[in-house]
């Protein structure tokens, strides 16, 4: 270190205490390779806290008997002992194919639903910003809001949609959509798709605005169909642009449970019990933070597989 | 004139000095701020609050109480956070349910010294205290009582010509009697969806399994666990709204309320809110629970005021001890119906006197406390309630499903 302070050509220190300035040795180490490394310092400390810290400790939980409410059992190392659970452990089975239902279901459809809002909104007629406007309405709602609302309307006794699909003759008595298995996960489904849709809107709206007229105007020359200029432009345009939205959504389904706690609480029996409210229970109701956390190590490795894999099957980091 | 002299005025800025340091200290001293948690939502729930605080200022006004509220649903969570975060507030509500699980992880203060010593000690009789209470130490102050009675729809019943049932099996028929889906009418509204898991737990001690013996071991007993379970499912199927098995609090009053159903097991918590939609005595009545074939099962459950950080811990005393004062347990009962802890306030003549009110002081008489052990209320929502509603939409029979809650139970109290 003191070698590379002393920089060829640099006027060597006349007194005491210019040896020993902190000014004069800032400005020399800034000379040197490894002023980036102390500039980096900060923003590494701060990761370190913010992210590296919780997520080594919700790790390093999965492998230590942690029942909050079960002192007498210690917080020892119990190894792989969550994790052989959780393989015997018939509910984490079921969570796991609700889970795989619920995330691939709401990303279709919120896909689908955010792409034909966002080419309707491109096409600049009149009102279309006020209509932007109130297609983006449902995502500013809290999902505790949006999950409320949505149970009183879906109500079996006083809901509107009931009383709508009874008026146009499409049921013959009221629904209790959250309480039939066959019907409650669908509804959830629904009702994620109507809160979140307007997140892929906004960023298929922004990649749309960046697409060239001219390759339009071309294949309009060339004889091509709105759905062919949809298949062979917009889509390949907005590849990066829907892959990025489809695995922050992914990894938004996966970790909250949030909406489903309040429509169903993972009910009726285990028809729509997820993986991130398996946790949420684990963690809360039964105090076991323990096996909480091998859960959430599990979705974690599981995001991570799925963000490496789609990344390389979309092809989208070799353009 | 008079001369100043140097070393006088010197005194004089001392003692002013000591004077602008002391003065705000005092103020401060005098005026304590707390923050309350507490899980009510109902409407008449914040009324009946608002109402306690009110009297708590008038004689408190030096203590000011900051209420929060936590959504019930929500609150196990929200205080284990911040527990473990070292941000707790002064003072919970906390019910016995729950007592041994925010015990074991270190929430509650022992005030046992304080209750000792406090001059309403005497208005409440030990058992009050036996739900918020460990090997000889006392963590909670009752502020009131759930009341586990049942209402029904008056009317209906003297039009059916049905007397009010006294035995489980009376409920049952009474049940399906005013059952008729073709009118949109059911004659029970079962609460099989959050909150649904306690009616299960009593129907099978009802039947002759309670869910521990009085040593801590298991008392469940697979046959008569199956027979509270058989009960209580073919009550769901045979008399209750094909919702059952997603219906919470909100719509087992709402179905009450607005004529679909007949009668609802609750407490006497959402007494004003019922009676704020029908007639009481006219349109609905209230009953005590019916006795089962082995025991009548009937809970009396405290919600307790705890002190949950040591920060203002006296003006936290002062706080929770005043729920015990005969006029705030009157005006809270007004406004929401839930009994007071008070052995000296529930006889009082406004309570006495009312026809209403007879089946939950009958109910005090022989009622029983919720089972306690740490993990009861993780078991009875997570195992219990998912067990029961998996035989409602017939993924289990009500063999499976007890099998599934003894297993269940044996692994919390492991």
């Amino acid at each position: 270190m003191s070698r590379s302070l002393n920089m060829p050509g640099s006027r060597p220190p006349r007194t005491i205490w210019e040896a020993i300035s902190p000014f004069r040795l800032i400005g020399e180490l800034s000379e040197t390779r490894y002023w980036m490394y102390l500039l980096l310092l900060p923003s590494a400390l701060l990761i370190t806290a913010v992210v590296l810290y919780p997520t080594v400790y919700g790790m390093q939980m999965s492998f230590r008997e942690m029942r909050l409410n079960r002192p007498d059992l210690g917080n020892d190392w119990v190894l792989f002992k969550h994790y052989v659970r959780m393989i015997n452990d018939p509910i984490f089975w079921v969570s796991l194919r609700n889970t795989a239902v619920w995330v691939t279901s709401s990303i279709v459809l919120e896909f689908l639903i955010g792409l034909i809002a966002a080419l309707a909104l491109n096409r600049d007629l009149p009102g279309t910003k006020l209509l932007a406007v109130l297609i983006l309405l449902p995502y500013f709602l809290p999902n505790v809001v949006a999950g409320h609302m949505w149970a009183l309307m879906l109500d079996p006794r006083m809901g509107v949609i009931n009383d709508l699909l009874l008026k146009v003759g499409l049921l013959t008595e009221y629904k209790a959509w959250f309480a039939d298995p066959t019907t409650a996960m669908a509804a959830a489904i629904i009702v994620e798709a109507w809160h979140s849709f307007p997140f892929f809107t906004l960023l298929i709206m922004a990649g749309l605005k960046g697409i060239p007229t001219d390759l339009y105007k071309a294949a309009n020359i060339d004889g091509a169909g709105a759905f062919a200029q949809l298949r062979l432009i917009t889509l390949p345009m907005l590849k990066t642009i829907i892959a990025a939205a489809v695995i922050l959504r992914v990894i938004g389904l996966v970790n909250s449970p949030d909406l489903l706690l309040i429509l169903t609480s993972g009910g009726p029996g285990r028809s729509t019990q997820v993986l991130s409210l398996y946790a949420f229970q684990m963690a809360y109701k039964d105090f076991n933070f323990g096996y909480a956390g091998a859960l959430s190590v599990v979705m974690f490795v599981f995001l991570m597989l799925f963000a490496w894999a789609y990344v390389r099957l979309s092809k989208v980091n070799q353009e | 004139m008079t001369n100043i002299s140097r070393r006088s005025l010197m005194k004089m800025g001392g003692a002013l000095m000591a004077a602008t340091a002391l003065t705000p200290s005092l103020s401060f001293a005098q005026a304590a701020s707390i923050n309350y948690w507490h899980t009510f939502t109902s409407q008449s729930e914040q009324a009946g609050l608002d109402q306690v605080m009110a009297l708590f200022k008038a004689a408190h006004p030096d203590i000011a109480v900051t209420p929060e509220n936590i959504p019930n649903p929500e609150f196990m969570a929200k205080i284990t956070a911040a527990v473990v975060s070292g941000s707790r507030p002064n003072v919970s509500m906390v019910s016995s349910e729950r007592f041994r699980d925010l015990l074991a992880m270190g929430a509650l203060t022992d005030i046992s010294e304080r209750v000792a010593g406090w001059e309403r000690r005497a208005d409440f009789d030990d058992a009050r205290f036996a739900s918020i209470s460990l090997d000889g130490k006392i963590y909670g102050v009752p502020a009131f009582t759930f009341v586990d009675w049942m209402y029904y729809r008056k009317d209906w019943f003297e039009e059916a010509g049905i007397a009010v049932p006294t035995t489980l099996a009376e409920l049952y028929d009474a049940a399906v009697k005013l059952t008729d889906p073709a009118k949109g009418r059911y004659g029970f509204g079962l609460r099989g969806g959050p909150g649904g898991q306690n009616p299960i737990i009593n129907m099978m001690e009802a039947f002759g399994s309670p869910v521990l013996h009085a040593d801590g071991t298991i008392g469940l007993d697979r046959e008569k666990a199956i027979a509270g379970i058989t009960y209580w499912s073919d009550m769901a199927k045979n008399a209750a709204p094909p919702s059952a098995a997603n219906d919470g609090f909100r719509q087992i009053i709402e179905g009450f309320q607005t004529g679909q159903t007949a009668m609802i097991y609750h407490h006497t918590g959402s007494y004003q809110d019922i009676a704020s939609k029908l007639k009481p005595g006219v349109e609905f009545g209230t009953m005590a629970i019916p006795a089962g074939p082995a025991t009548r099962v009937a809970r009396l459950a405290y919600a307790y005021n705890t002190i949950t950080s040591d920060e203002n811990a006296d003006a936290s005393w002062e706080w929770i001890k005043f729920w015990g004062e005969p006029d705030a347990a009157i005006a809270f009962l007004e406004k929401t119906g839930y009994f007071p802890a008070s052995t000296t306030a529930a006889a009082d003549p406004r309570i006495t006197g009312n026809e209403m009110y007879k089946a939950a002081a009958e109910t005090l008489g022989f009622g029983i406390p919720q089972p306690s052990f740490p993990g009861a209320a993780g078991w009875a929502e997570s195992t219990v309630l998912q067990a029961f509603q998996r035989i409602l939409i017939g993924e289990i029979t009500p063999e499976q499903a007890v099998d599934e809650m003894i297993a269940g139970l044996a692994e919390a109290t492991a």
